[in-house]
């Protein structure tokens, strides 16, 4: 424990926000207004190298145990486990039991530990959130649905499926809608066991921004026609913005846009309409989100508890850049198809937002909120692993309002809040070896005595449905399939090109040789099985070819008309207008 | 490129009738909802009434003892405007028919009948609050009203057809026209097939003086008007509403004799189909209720109304879309 950091076991407030993008938050370089997490951020340290998964159910394995998802259960996300992965420990699809959470080591010292949201890691009675260290829990067990009810997305879970105090539920508070419900419940297991001395850990795992787009209806409107510039300028603003809040080096460049989203400058007013509304609800989304942040803080205030309270802010994975809903509904004819007509329907763009609509904002608008990195969720370019940060409250004494460039990881949290508490990992559980933790306790570096949770040698390493990466420092090795990759090795420096632009593994062959060594250490030490299939195995077929983007190109579409130079106009009546 | 779009837009557009001046039951719903810029609508609402006035007299002037039953048709036309940045509509109307009448206690025929053209009437609508000009379809898919408020005005020339020996007539003889502040307030989302409105229309007529009414000058004090409906739609091509009107006033007075003022109540309903994305078909009863009376206006209407609306830009989106 930092000798000289926090008070004696802190509370520690978990916020977790679902596929919310790098630069959305205003403290990350967004438009978005989110007051509270900014102000979260100006009294603690924005992170700017934050990592998780490419998805959530292994991000939030990795959140929870401090270990690799491979090993905690979740080597694939259980809806996309792959033949030649079933039945092999650590791809089970649930968070199995060679790891405990740090939620159980918590509660088990004395803690009060408090889940709400979604948990996504196992649905069975003896994997649900009681059964996994949370003594309290208003939970989500699928990895998204309905915001107004218990409507699941397919018929594979055609019903949410809810647990309040470890029970399963069948109706919900007649009030309901999830970051609002998440948060009055949060509140009240605070407040119903406050006053015994122990201190707590509450895990708000909210769900937005996730999709289906959701909002209130005094909120739906708030961002109409803010975003009428288009995902090509929002890009290049936000960038702007991020070097100047010091997030980004001056020189920073763009990565390459998506081959397959049409330039903004192409497309028809109307449509523009229409798709920068799908951005304006996804921005309510995360403004009501912090919204409720602000809202859960301000009782903490109230009540005495926030000055001895750690936050964490964090985001689970990339923004998503995939249309999910429609990949379940598939075709007509068929019984999603048909589950989506009767329940996911209201598709009217004025509908859009309320409840049995069922929107997200595509590739497009995911680009804008992994600003300036590659791809989305799912992928293991920066896009789909590089998240916003905050650390603040007990225990952090770094200038307030600071920046942090070293490289941290989702797996550090676990060990983090464990040292923060004075909790040990123990290496059986229950009567059962567990995984050690793989994460860096940041707790030092909180308390300012270092910098980094990490050595110049440390390394990380990610799979994800066939994509690899290595992270070493500044570098990163990178292996992914076409036609989002070349299906072959590539060596970035992130620090110079954080939008992995330009391969350099050529320039730099011991680098290169060293992360592939990495690479093959990581897949021995975590049992990494390549699937056999992946969601994404049709893609290349599915997605127009793959060409260079250069922008103004073909000038056949992107050139200004001509207009004759003034003094040479014809003199007709109109030009003297 | 989006289908959903421009249906949703001819839906609007082709509500944009010409409004109708026309007896108890007032203009309609949905009259005064807005759309595009520049679009057009053709109007053809053939009526079926019967009464004890002539139902094409909006002073509803009564003879003693009389009945009338009157199959005519208002042709009309409607062209939406930018007014100042407002969403204006400016209608011309013309009444075409046939009157029939049974008048006793007057020294002129039993019976009586007319047929031909009644009087044009030019009107301009223009909102105040609540829906700006929308002059392209972006602003048009924004468009999502909660309250509107307009200003209306219309003028009836005496153009129509008229035999100052006739009591009956379609065409009036005399000026007249109307002020009115059309309203309507969403109740819910605004969204096809769940739109909910209320909508409200005080309206004062006044009317010029008519100097040969057999014979004699007939001039008629202010009439009154509040016309209600409680519209909602029962799928995104099928609406109803629940109609109500209440006209007070047009005191008459024939040669230096004064007649009685009007207060009346009627009440009917309308069912209103999406047949195309330009063709709209309502159906509309209408009925005078406070009218056992002998003096007591009464009124029984029925009607049809067919509007056919266009606008080039979604006329063109079309056109690309079947193309591509």
């Amino acid at each position: 424990m930092a000798g000289d950091g926090p008070p004696a076991r802190p509370n520690i407030v978990l916020i977790v926000a679902d596929d919310l993008g790098y630069s959305d938050l205003g403290c990350f370089g967004g438009e978005i207004k989110t007051p509270n997490l900014d102000a979260m951020a100006a009294r603690g340290v924005r992170f700017t190298n934050f990592c998780t998964g490419a998805s959530c159910s292994p991000s939030r394995s990795m959140l929870l145990s401090g270990t690799d998802s491979h090993l905690a259960g979740l080597g694939n996300m259980d809806e996309w486990t792959a033949p030649n992965q079933r039945g092999v420990p650590g791809y089970e699809g649930y968070l199995n039991k060679q790891v405990v959470t740090f939620a159980s080591l918590l509660h088990d010292s004395g803690y009060h530990t408090y889940m709400v949201g979604k948990w996504h890691l196992g649905k069975q009675p003896d994997l649900i959130p009681a059964a996994r260290g949370f003594e309290r829990d208003f939970s989500l067990l699928d990895g998204a649905g309905s915001y107004w009810d218990m409507t699941g997305l397919g018929v594979t879970a055609p019903r949410s499926t809810f647990t309040e105090d470890g029970k399963y539920i069948d109706k919900l508070p007649s009030d309901y809608y999830a970051t609002k419900t998440y948060t009055d419940k949060m509140i009240g297991f605070i407040d119903a066991h406050r006053g015994d001395g122990k201190p707590f850990f509450a895990y708000v795992a909210h769900q937005a921004p996730h999709d289906p787009y959701a909002l209130p209806d005094d909120w739906l409107r708030r961002y109409e026609g803010k975003f009428d510039a288009g995902w090509d300028e929002l890009r290049i603003r936000r960038l702007s913005r991020m070097s100047e809040m010091g997030i980004m080096p001056a020189d920073a460049t763009l990565a390459e846009r998506l081959w397959y989203v049409p330039f903004w400058s192409d497309l028809a007013p109307i449509a523009r309409v229409l798709v920068s509304r799908k951005m304006a609800l996804y921005a309510g989304m995360v403004e009501n989100l912090d919204y409720h942040v602000g809202r859960l803080v301000e009782h903490l205030k109230k009540i005495g508890e926030y000055d001895n309270t750690l936050f964490i802010f964090m985001s689970d994975n990339g923004a998503e850049g995939t249309d999910v809903a429609r990949m379940i509904a598939g075709t007509p004819g068929t019984r999603d198809y048909l589950f989506h007509v009767k329940n996911w329907s209201r598709n009217d763009p004025n509908a859009w937002g309320r409840p049995g609509s069922n929107v997200t904002y595509g590739p497009g608008w995911a680009q804008v909120s992994m600003t300036p990195f590659r791809q989305y969720k799912g992928w293991l370019t920066e896009g789909g692993i590089h998240l916003p940060l905050i650390v603040a409250g007990a225990g952090v004494q770094r200038e307030a309002g600071s920046l942090n460039n070293s490289l941290v990881h989702v797996m550090d949290i676990a060990p983090t809040a464990l040292e923060m508490a004075g909790v040990d990992h123990p290496a059986t559980y229950d009567g059962r070896e567990v995984a050690r933790m793989q994460g860096k306790s940041w707790a030092p570096m909180l308390a300012g005595r270092t910098n980094s949770a990490r050595g110049e040698n440390d390394w990380i390493g990610w799979e994800m449905w066939g994509s690899r990466a290595i992270r070493r420092g500044d570098w990163k090795l990178l292996w992914q399939p076409k036609p989002m990759g070349n299906a072959s090795w590539e060596l970035y420096n992130l620090a110079k090109d954080p939008g992995e632009r330009e391969d350099v593994s050529s320039a730099n062959p011991q680098i290169f040789n060293e992360l592939l060594a990495h690479w093959d250490e990581y897949v021995k030490t975590n049992n990494v099985i390549l699937p056999s299939r992946t969601p994404f195995e049709s893609l290349e077929d599915q997605l127009p070819m793959r060409i260079p983007v250069d922008e103004g190109y073909p000038p056949v579409k992107f050139k200004t008309p001509f207009v004759p130079p003034r003094e040479s106009a014809p003199k007709s009546k109109g030009s003297e207008r | 490129m989006n289908l959903r779009l421009w249906s949703a837009s001819c839906i609007l557009l082709s509500v944009c009738a010409a409004t109708r001046a026309s007896l108890a039951q007032g203009d309609g719903p949905r009259m005064y909802w807005k759309t595009l810029t520049n679009s057009n609508a053709v109007t053809l609402m053939p009526m079926h009434m019967t009464g004890n006035s002539n139902p094409l007299d909006p002073a509803h002037v009564q003879p003693p003892d009389s009945s009338f039953e009157a199959n005519v048709a208002m042709l009309g036309y409607t062209r939406t405007l930018d007014f100042f940045g407002r969403s204006g509509m400016a209608s011309v109307l013309l009444p075409v028919g046939n009157l029939k009448g049974e008048v006793s206690g007057l020294p002129l025929d039993q019976q009586d009948s007319a047929t031909g053209f009644g009087d044009v009437t030019l009107q301009l609508d223009v909102n105040v609050c609540g829906a700006p000009a929308m002059n392209d379809l972006e602003a048009l898919q924004r468009y999502e009203p909660r309250f509107t408020l307009d200003l209306m005005g219309s003028l009836a020339l005496p153009v129509g057809e008229y035999d100052s020996e006739n009591i009956l007539n379609i065409g009036q003889n005399r000026w007249y026209g109307r002020f009115g502040i059309p309203m309507m307030v969403t109740l819910g989302p605004w969204v096809p097939g769940e739109r909910t409105t209320i909508e409200l229309l005080p309206a004062v007529w006044l009317f010029g003086e008519n100097d040969d009414y057999l014979g004699q000058s007939l001039s008629t004090d202010p009439l009154f008007q509040i016309e209600g409906h409680v519209t909602r739609d029962f799928t995104k091509s099928f609406w109803g509403s629940i109609d109500a009107a209440w006209f007070s006033g047009a005191k008459s007075e024939i040669g230096g004799a004064s007649g009685s003022s009007l207060n009346n109540i009627g009440v009917g309903f309308t069912l209103g189909y999406q047949v195309t994305d330009n063709l709209l078909i309502t159906l509309g009863y209408f009925s005078t209720i406070n009218d056992n009376d002998p003096g007591d206006f009464r009124g029984d209407e029925f009607r049809l109304n067919f509007t056919f609306g266009w606008n080039s830009l979604i006329e063109g989106m079309k056109r690309l879309s079947e193309e591509h």
